[in-house]
């Protein structure tokens, strides 16, 4: 191939990917970029002179850190509930009779659901009067109200991890599904061919197919549940907030100087995605044979 | 190798067994439970603790509904979603077939360009945007929202289509254009025709992504946009379990209809066990 038409092919090249990237992070560039400005006090509500007096008073209130810790703490929790669970249905269900086929399809049902529904169910399921209060009183385990744990509003989040739990299990379940299918028959049948038992070819040969092609499902599993508003709002305790929580208590704040607080935590929340997606790809990049 | 499976199988059998039991048992109550008491709430018409289920039945919530504000917030849900879904499909495939001719770091990087937006938190996002459009002059409108919607809906696509490109014979693509068809050509009667399941599945993955988005309709729409998430929120909000049960079931059946559709479509392409 010519020189000249290398070099225009190349730019051609350069220039749909330079497109699509902009296209793809420009909005996303443009809130880190205003988040950025307003943390900093050039723009936004309560802007003065421009310093970073802002940040290290947000970052020096107790608020936050216990609140980025409540977030992270819910996120961890929520995911490797979900994972475990995930596993587990993959593993137990992977064949391809009728019972199996009704039970990954009972496991996906809640994927459709919103956060907001999920929400929902988790306050109308775990509350101090929900279902499983009603069940444990025919039980004969409570008496009232009062004495149900409490799982809603609880300052360790534990309804809220439960709740994102059951809302991303599902999730997890078709990625690991469709990679026990696609991956590990034939490595299975081949382990046991050559004398392996079940639990050695499930922690040989299962497991290692699962947990790196899961890795990238349950790192966007952990990012959807540290910055998911809405079941928060209805399920998480008041203090600590969890940070998108937080975020939209200093954007309301009646203080007008203290609404641009919000910007920060909300670069703290971009913060965390941004490292997700980093490690996100780096994961896929790694396992997956993306080049081939 | 037969020795041991005739000795351990018969056990290791029945403890499979166990938990396939147990793990089915919590499948259909973790599943079909929640679904349950969404229609329950929705129906009954008196149901104090400590009561399993209501003690009086009542279709008040449904019957209030053409009188609420819930029908006209989901005729609005409606036409986001389905605006969304188009639109993004649209602008999504040819970025997808971009990131997806793209090999080394630019398609690393492409990739996590297409997942940013997914990741990015929703209320963090829409600060930003709400900034943006508000400068434009569509601050608390339906198209203000509906482009805020897309944000997250073009990065989900734009990496579904590049797994859908990936996958693709790009050779097909080729053959024709040896043999003479122009670049539309090329499109119209050869990519578009192979590219219509794909692109049907997309549109509905897009209506899904939009249909739940709360976050993003709330700040963007800053109250004026009135979508079912924000009406069933202040339904919770409000204690109006019933009222709020009727909303929710209308958030949840359209999504797992079109999940239904979409896991029937990918059977029949074999892109997942069924």
């Amino acid at each position: 191939m010519p020189a000249l038409e290398r070099l225009r092919r190349g730019s051609a090249g350069d220039l749909i990917w330079l497109g699509a990237w902009l296209l793809l992070t420009g909005p996303v560039l443009a809130g880190i970029g205003y988040a950025a400005a307003a943390s900093v006090g050039a723009v936004g509500p309560g802007a003065s002179s421009a310093g970073i007096e802002r940040i290290e008073r947000v970052l020096a209130e107790s608020a936050t850190w216990r609140g980025l810790g409540l977030t992270l703490w819910v996120a961890a929790l929520a995911t490797t509930l979900a994972t475990a669970g995930a596993v587990l249905v993959a593993a137990t269900f992977r064949g391809a009779g009728g019972l199996d086929r009704v039970a990954r399809g009972l496991a996906v049902l809640p994927l459709p659901v919103p956060h907001l529904v999920a929400g929902a169910l988790g306050l109308w399921v775990l509350g101090q009067s929900g279902g499983v209060a009603r069940i444990l009183a025919a039980l004969g385990a409570v008496r009232m109200p009062a004495e149900m744990p409490a799982l809603v509003y609880d300052e360790r989040g534990i309804g809220l991890a439960l709740t994102m739990a059951w809302k991303e299990f599902a999730f997890l379940v078709v990625v690991a599904t469709v990679l026990l299918a696609s991956q590990a028959r034939e490595l299975e049948a081949a382990a046991r061919t050559l004398g392996a038992g079940p639990l050695q070819t499930f922690f040989r040969i299962t497991w290692p197919i699962l947990w790196r092609g899961l890795l990238p499902a349950v790192i966007a599993v952990f990012v959807f549940v540290a910055g998911s508003y809405e079941a928060a709002a209805l399920l998480a305790p008041s203090d600590p907030l969890v940070l998108p929580l937080l975020m939209a208590d200093r954007a309301a704040d009646p203080d007008l100087a203290r609404r641009g607080d919000a910007y920060v935590i909300s670069l703290l929340l971009l913060g965390i995605a941004a490292v997700a997606v980093a490690a996100h790809e780096w994961t896929r990049a790694r396992w997956e044979p993306l080049d081939s | 190798m037969s020795a041991r499976r005739g000795t351990i199988a018969p056990r290791s059998l029945d403890a499979s067994r166990i938990v396939r039991g147990v793990v089915l048992v919590a499948l259909i109550a973790s599943s079909l439970g929640p679904l349950l008491l969404l229609g329950l709430w929705s129906l009954s018409g008196r149901w104090l603790y400590p009561a399993i289920l209501p003690t009086e039945y009542s279709d008040e919530s449904w019957r209030a509904l053409g009188g609420g504000a819930l029908w006209p917030a989901l005729i609005t849900s409606v036409a986001l979603a389905v605006s969304a879904g188009v639109v993004g499909c649209a602008v999504a495939l040819p970025i997808g077939r971009a990131l997806a001719r793209l090999r080394g770091w630019r398609r690393h990087a492409g990739a996590a360009a297409a997942f940013l937006p997914v990741a990015a938190p929703p209320l963090a996002l829409g600060t930003g945007l709400q900034v943006a459009l508000l400068s434009a002059g569509l601050g608390g409108t339906a198209a203000g929202v509906l482009l805020a919607h897309l944000v997250p809906v073009v990065g989900y696509l734009s990496l579904f289509f590049l797994g859908t490109f990936t996958l693709f014979d790009a050779r097909v693509e080729a053959e024709a254009r040896t043999l003479g068809a122009t670049p539309w050509q090329t499109w119209r009667h050869v990519l578009l025709p192979m590219l219509r399941g794909a692109a049907g599945e997309s549109m509905a993955l897009g209506f899904l992504i939009s249909w739940s988005q709360f976050a993003l309709t709330l700040v963007v729409g800053g109250g004026a946009v009135r979508a079912l998430p924000l009406e069933v929120f202040a339904l919770v909000r409000a204690g109006q379990d019933r009222a709020a049960a009727v909303g929710a079931l209308l958030l949840v059946v359209p999504p797992v209809l079109g999940l239904a559709a979409l896991r029937w479509a990918a059977r029949r392409t074999s892109m997942m066990p069924a």
